[in-house]
């Protein structure tokens, strides 16, 4: 019995040490400077600490800050538009019942079955018709719309969940639709607010494909695609600013991830159960 | 007892859900339909081919070797993650340091797939990768992990398991904590080994998790797109592509969009049929209902 423990926790030890073999040897690496990363073993300590160096570097040749910029305001108005435009329909379709509310959120939520690629080509050619290629309000427009058939789900299954007498007592003392929505069904939303916002903005953040479709300047693009840029197999890239890069765009989902663990896991079964 | 006093109100409601969801997904989706029957540089008038992308797919070497290695995603992804993720919830599940362990493996899925990609392609790189290094001690060659084929598609598939282990382990050991321990127990006290207990217990009572963890494995690796980019572009020479990759090639470097939508509607058509295994499944379940 002990024996059979004891090889359980080496197996179990040897996955983690696997798996945290690559979050130590880039860290170690982004602590380097390109010479002592050329010169000394993937295990050795640095000889000067070169962290601070390396960002500076990241900046000025990537300008990984300036897309940190664009993509913290596309994470967050995206989010909030779509949290905003979701919970209405959502509170509409499940307490408002208009007719055909059942066909209305099956389009709305359809949008969520489609892979990526089929929207890319119309996407292209609408922006560029209609002046939204290459701006922020373009990106804030599509990442709120694609955010929108995931939080419509959340939403409208939470909603049922909220008891109809507080709605028939509110309606008794006079509150309309809007006041209703605003004064009762936002207050109680807290949770599953909590879990859409923090799943889409980190979405937002680590999207690739669109931001390289529907922009192309720097003033635009969105963070991942700077961060793609800094390695290929091309050849050329700098190891150690490679992995500062890497490091630095995946702190505020890190963070996110620590502060909100408990809606983080909620919120991946929501989506997982979405697919 | 419907109250047709809030209708213009409810319609008002769901109004900016919808137009956002219509113009920009779901318009887009009729339109690569239509343009799939089209060939198109995008600059010249299109011309209509009718079935002539569809037709050409399937004498394309390219769209053969690409179809192969979405294949070999497919099933690889069902071994690693989903097996492992498997073994791990199981391992971990009741050990004194489960959180701690449990933690190890999210860590990584709350990383972006570009960031991932980076941090493997210096894991796998050939001089002074991590990888090469260590098995340097034991006296192998170095090895050029990403441009070997199929070693490439089988690295880029380490560096997906990393990430997305954690996930499959989440869900099962939801699935986990939703079995009764008197039926373990039970199995047990009828003299089933360990093993035993987990193959014709265990196992079985997992099925609709099982479900979902597979679904999904097919799906996301049919959409596979970021780490092949980062990690080789999808070559040497289109090696290493997958559906996704290819139609971002063929449309937006190749400029052939006919081509490009043809390829994305036979995705999804794939992509969709899967999900429908689930939905149906989810459907029977009165969730979609409520």
């Amino acid at each position: 019995m002990v024996l059979k423990k004891s090889i359980l926790y080496i197996i179990i030890i040897i996955l983690i040490l696997i798996w945290l073999l690559p979050i130590w040897t880039s860290f170690l690496a982004a602590f380097k400077s390109p010479e002592d990363f050329i010169n000394q073993k993937f295990y050795e300590l640095p000889s000067e600490f070169s962290l601070i160096e390396n960002f500076k570097n990241v900046f000025s040749i990537y300008k990984l800050h300036r897309h940190f910029l664009n993509s913290i305001i596309y994470a967050v108005a995206g989010g909030t538009i779509a949290i905003i435009a979701a919970s209405l329909a959502g509170f509409s379709i499940i307490r408002l019942k208009p007719k055909f509310n059942f066909p209305l959120f099956l389009i709305i939520y359809s949008g969520t079955l489609f892979p990526f690629q089929i929207f890319l080509i119309p996407l292209y050619k609408m922006f560029n018709t209609i002046g939204l290629y290459d701006t922020r309000i373009g990106m804030i427009l599509f990442y709120s719309a694609i955010c929108i058939p995931f939080s419509l789900f959340v939403y409208r299954g939470f909603y049922t969940t909220i008891p109809r007498e507080i709605e028939e007592a509110a309606r008794l003392d006079g509150c309309n639709s809007f006041k209703l929505y605003l004064h009762i069904f936002v207050p109680q939303s807290i949770a599953p607010t909590a879990v859409i916002a923090l799943f889409q903005m980190t979405w937002i953040w680590n999207d690739l494909l669109f931001g390289m479709i529907l922009t192309r300047s720097r003033s635009t693009r969105p963070i991942m695609i700077a961060l793609a840029s800094m390695s290929g197999p091309s050849g050329g890239t700098i190891i150690p600013y490679a992995m500062a890069g890497a490091i630095f765009t995946s702190i505020p989902t890190i963070l996110l991830f620590i502060l909100l663990r408990k809606y983080f896991i909620q919120g991946m079964v929501l989506q997982i159960s979405n697919e | 007892m419907r109250n047709y006093k809030y209708s213009f109100t409810s319609y008002l409601f769901i109004l900016p859900a919808f137009l956002l969801v219509f113009i920009f997904l779901i318009i887009p989706v009729l339109q690569t339909f239509y343009y799939s029957f089209l060939e198109w540089d995008g600059i010249k008038e299109p011309v209509f081919i009718g079935l002539g992308n569809y037709l050409r797919i399937f004498s394309d070497d390219n769209f053969i070797v690409s179809f192969r290695n979405t294949i070999i995603w497919v099933v690889f992804t069902l071994i690693f993650p989903f097996a492992g993720g498997l073994l791990v919830a199981v391992f971990v599940k009741g050990l004194a340091l489960e959180n701690f362990f449990k933690s190890i493996f999210y860590i990584p899925i709350t990383i972006s797939f570009v960031a991932t990609g980076i941090i493997w392609t210096y894991m796998f790189s050939r001089e002074l990768g991590v990888i090469n290094n260590l098995i340097a001690a034991f006296g192998v060659d170095k090895i050029s992990w990403l441009t070997n084929v199929p070693l490439n598609t089988f690295a880029m598939l380490i560096a997906w398991t990393w990430q997305q282990l954690g996930i499959n382990m989440v869900l099962f050991l939801m699935g986990l904590a939703t079995i009764p321990t008197e039926q373990i127990e039970a199995a047990m006290l009828d003299g089933a080994g360990k093993w035993r207990t987990f193959i014709h217990v265990t196992f079985p009572m997992l099925r609709p998790i099982t479900t979902i963890v597979i679904t999904m494995a097919i799906v996301n690796s049919f959409k596979a797109f970021d780490l092949i980019y980062v990690m080789t572009r999808g070559g040497p020479y289109n090696s290493s592509e997958t559906l996704a990759v290819t139609m971002f090639r063929e449309t937006f470097t190749l400029s052939r969009l006919g081509y490009g939508s043809a390829i994305s509607i036979i995705l999804s058509v794939i992509v969709i049929a899967v999900s429908a295994i689930y939905i149906k499944r989810m459907a029977s379940k009165d969730m979609l209902y409520y």
